[in-house]
């Protein structure tokens, strides 16, 4: 199919129209706690099947991006990110607010989102066969080691080690409740069939960022709040600003794609990898958490590069890489377009259209956001009285409506007195999503290496070092480890010296 | 108009004041809990289904996924949800009965109106791009010689059940291992981290594109839409066993509902539009009424039961 006839196919009224739309209802349902992409994708789901193909596709598509970005406004904005994706961004972003520079933290979000939105788009259209391959040979030993390198990840975040240590470990503990994966023999259930499914992300980050959050705010006084101010600050400078950071937009940009690669490890992982990667490289004067746009930048392209990258196994081989991706398959499946290698045989007007069509959903997040931004700063203009019932209905909602579940709102609220007591005394909460995130994928992967070691009669040490990338893996995880404990070392040393000076 | 109007506005009255008790039902929106999330087999069937059953019976048909302990939340839900014909499920039996004898669930077989039938999805087994067999035959003498060694992926309750009666009856061990989905059990089948998959005929599709073989299906005859894939029986292997998703109401419906939702389901059981959406989405449509349903669930009941009762301990995880 010649790119003429791709560009005749998307260049029509309701291309622009459903994209356009598709990533406004990302951007929104990204923004709100509790809401995300794949919410917004399974409530619009059914609308797609009236439509043509490729046309329903980019609809899913532009929110799956769109949905990607939005979680970052709220984060910037009143310190609650929508989704788990947009949680380093509010440890960077919300500082930038309460120095009374909130535009410039949500103009460094979305061009950040523009550039790994393309990053991902554009290698997906590029090299999906080859990041097809790649991503197959992930086996049980090496996402163990992908899983582990992203536990040490929590020891280049800020703060007393010891606390973050625990805050992980509560995480790990936490994914350890219901029926085990490999076994299913029940752990902590207590006879109650709601805990026998176990505790999901959603409702702990719901409960740890936004409930807290909001909790906290109550009893505090007008003047306490953040102020609106209307900071002058050109686009240009911001755009200029991110590209003079070297290496730092596309080489986030490209964890996002590798690590988005992978199937079930995906966002959260390459968001918090990159994050940290920032951190250690940053060379700008100002301390993370305390408001250094070189963590937006960072986390912000590595989430919206995972869209075109998760889309890679499901195009290429039928394999979805996300929860959002199995929806857009199960869409794609109704309209009888079978997944794989075939697809760009039997039907490379859907294919293609998508593919070149997602480019279209970059550019409408950014015009949305661009031209949005000086509306949603306008947030900070409302009174926190207004905000916190507002904002604690909307994450009620949220998290009822991920599995349609009471049992979930009542784990959100839990966790939002145990984060607002976490963030009195000062232990990072942020560990703990970590925590429930790796651990099933840790803990499964392991169990599932020692099987297949079992069965082919050799020590499970001799499998998980079987292929030349798990060894690779492996000399990532070490080297990680060293980075984290010099960037340790030479933070205590700063530390004493500023106690000296 | 005028007359037209008052027609409109009074007929509600003439309704509720029970000129016709069958036409009573239903009178608001239904919705129909699907036990898993949305995207899969499952879901799709129920989508497929609410679009065409709601326009029959002129009332919006939402669907809702209650997903979560392999489908025992939303399962349990239906059989606890009022027995008015407003809450209805679609699931893939047979999950309700495996769930039921291999964990404490308070719903039973019986907790469940079984008002329909749409598919008939045979489970198979499928070799990895690398593996050297591509018979039964094969399979099973290189099972037999070096027992434990063969691992065998699956997910889902009735992923595993296929895969211990499938060692069971060509009399060999294999190593299961468990995947949380059908995704993550492709990629590892595809990329030869394990030798064979449990799974439907759905992901024939997938796999033999990426050079994976079917060594076949566990079904009576061979399915039509895959005429090259040979059953276990034509192979000398006992074993038919799938996934049939069905419609069900909890127990206790009020006859004049049952027979309202049932004449419904009968009339649009022949809608070639409807039967397109299953074709498209590679579900191999077969429907069964609500006798016929039942005569079919009791069946595979008693067929299912031994395999349970026999490999208990290992769905147990010991």
């Amino acid at each position: 199919m010649d790119i003429f006839s791709i560009l005749l196919n998307l260049f029509t009224p309701s291309v622009f129209l459903v994209v356009f739309a598709g990533v406004l209802v990302g951007i929104v349902v990204g923004a709100i706690p509790g809401l995300n992409g794949a919410i917004g994708i399974s409530l619009l789901l059914p609308l797609t099947f009236t439509m043509e193909p490729q046309i329903g596709l980019l609809l899913l598509g532009g929110i799956y991006m769109g949905g990607m970005y939005g979680g970052s406004i709220t984060a910037i904005l009143i310190n609650v990110p929508g989704d788990v994706v947009a949680a380093p961004v509010a440890m960077e972003g919300y500082p930038l607010t309460k120095q009374g520079r909130a535009k410039e933290a949500l103009y460094y979000s979305i061009f950040s989102s523009m550039f790994g939105g393309f990053i991902g788009v554009l290698i997906l259209i590029l090299f999906t066969p080859p990041l097809a391959k790649l991503a197959l040979q992930f086996g049980p030993a090496e996402m163990f080691f992908v899983s582990l390198s992203g536990l040490i990840i929590v020891g280049a975040l800020s703060g007393s080690f010891l606390k973050a240590a625990f805050a992980v470990l509560l995480g790990l503990f936490i994914s350890t409740v219901g029926v085990d994966m490999i076994t299913g023999s029940e752990r902590f259930t207590f006879d109650s069939i709601s805990l026998r499914s176990g505790i999901s992300v959603v409702p702990v980050v719901l409960g740890l960022f936004c409930f807290a959050e909001m909790f906290l705010n109550i009893g505090k006084k007008p003047s306490e709040q953040v102020q609106y101010r209307d900071q002058k600050i050109s686009r240009m400078t911001v755009v200029k600003d991110i590209l003079s950071q070297r290496f730092l937009v596309w080489k986030s940009g490209l964890i996002g794609t590798l690590v988005g690669l992978l199937p079930g490890v995906g966002t959260t992982l390459a968001v918090f990898m990159s994050y940290g990667d920032a951190k250690r490289t940053s060379r700008r004067d100002v301390p993370f958490e305390q408001g250094n746009p070189d963590g937006i930048i960072a986390a912000e392209s590595a989430n919206n590069a995972t869209v075109g990258s998760s889309m890679v196994p499901l195009l290429a081989l039928g394999v979805p890489g996300s929860p959002t991706s199995a929806i857009i398959a199960g869409a794609l499946v109704i309209h009888g377009i079978v997944l794989g290698p075939s697809l760009f045989v039997n039907r490379p007007d859907v294919a293609f259209t998508f593919l070149y069509g997602m480019l279209l959903t970059v550019v409408a997040m950014t015009i949305i956001g661009a031209v949005g931004i000086k509306y949603f700063s306008y947030i900070l203009k409302i009174k926190m009285e207004y905000i916190v019932p507002t904002v604690l209905v909307f994450a009620l909602f949220g998290a009822y409506s991920l599995r349609n579940s009471l049992f979930d709102v009542f784990i959100a609220i839990v966790l939002g007195i145990v984060g607002a007591i976490f963030k009195k005394i000062h232990v990072p909460v942020a560990p703990i999503i970590i925590g429930v995130v790796l651990g099933p994928l840790i803990e499964t992967n392991l169990a599932r290496a020692m099987r297949i070691a079992g069965a082919r009669n050799m020590p499970l040490w001799e499998y998980l070092l079987a292929t030349p990338l798990s060894k690779g893996l492996v000399a990532l995880v070490v080297i990680m480890l060293l980075v984290v404990i010099r960037m340790r070392h030479k933070e205590k040393v700063a530390a004493k010296e500023v106690k000296n000076a | 108009m005028n007359a037209k109007l008052s027609f409109l506005l009074s007929a509600p009255f003439l309704l509720t004041a029970g000129i016709a008790q069958a036409q009573d039902f239903p009178t608001k929106n239904i919705q129909i809990i699907v036990p898993y999330s949305a995207g899969g087999g499952g879901d799709t069937v129920a989508r497929i289904v609410a679009d065409r059953l709601g326009e029959e019976l002129g009332q919006q048909i939402n669907v809702v996924n209650r997903e979560g302990a392999g489908g025992e939340i939303g399962i349990d839900e239906i059989a606890r949800s009022d027995a008015d014909g407003y809450t209805l499920g679609v699931f893939g039996y047979p999950d309700n009965f495996v769930l039921e004898h291999t964990r404490d669930t308070s719903f039973t077989f019986d907790s469940l109106d079984y008002l329909a039938a749409f598919d008939d999805m045979p489970m198979g087994v499928f070799a990895s791009p690398n593996s050297q067999h591509s018979t039964l035959e094969e399979l099973v003498s290189y099972g037999q010689e070096n027992p434990a060694e063969m691992i065998i992926g699956e997910s889902g309750a009735l992923g595993l059940l296929h895969a211990l009666a499938f060692a069971e009856r060509s009399d060999m061990q294999i190593t299961p291992i468990r995947y949380s989905g059908g995704g993550e059990l492709m990629n590892a089948l595809l990329g030869n981290h394990i030798d064979l998959a449990s799974t439907s005929s759905m992901s024939h599709d997938p796999i033999v594109d990426s050079n994976g073989t079917p060594i076949g299906f566990a079904a009576e005859e061979r399915m039509e839409m895959f005429p090259d894939v040979p059953t276990f029986k034509e192979q000398g292997l006992d074993l038919v066993m799938g996934v049939s998703r069905v419609l069900v109401a909890p127990e206790g419906l009020p006859d004049d509902v049952r027979e309202a939702l049932v004449t419904a389901l009968n009339e649009i059981s022949t809608d070639e539009a409807m039967i397109a959406n299953f074709e498209n989405a590679k579900i191999p449509y077969r429907y069964l009424d609500d006798s016929a349903v039942n005569k079919m669930l009791e069946q595979s009941n008693s067929v299912l039961m031994p395999v349970i009762e026999n490999n208990l301990d290992k769905i147990n995880g010991n």
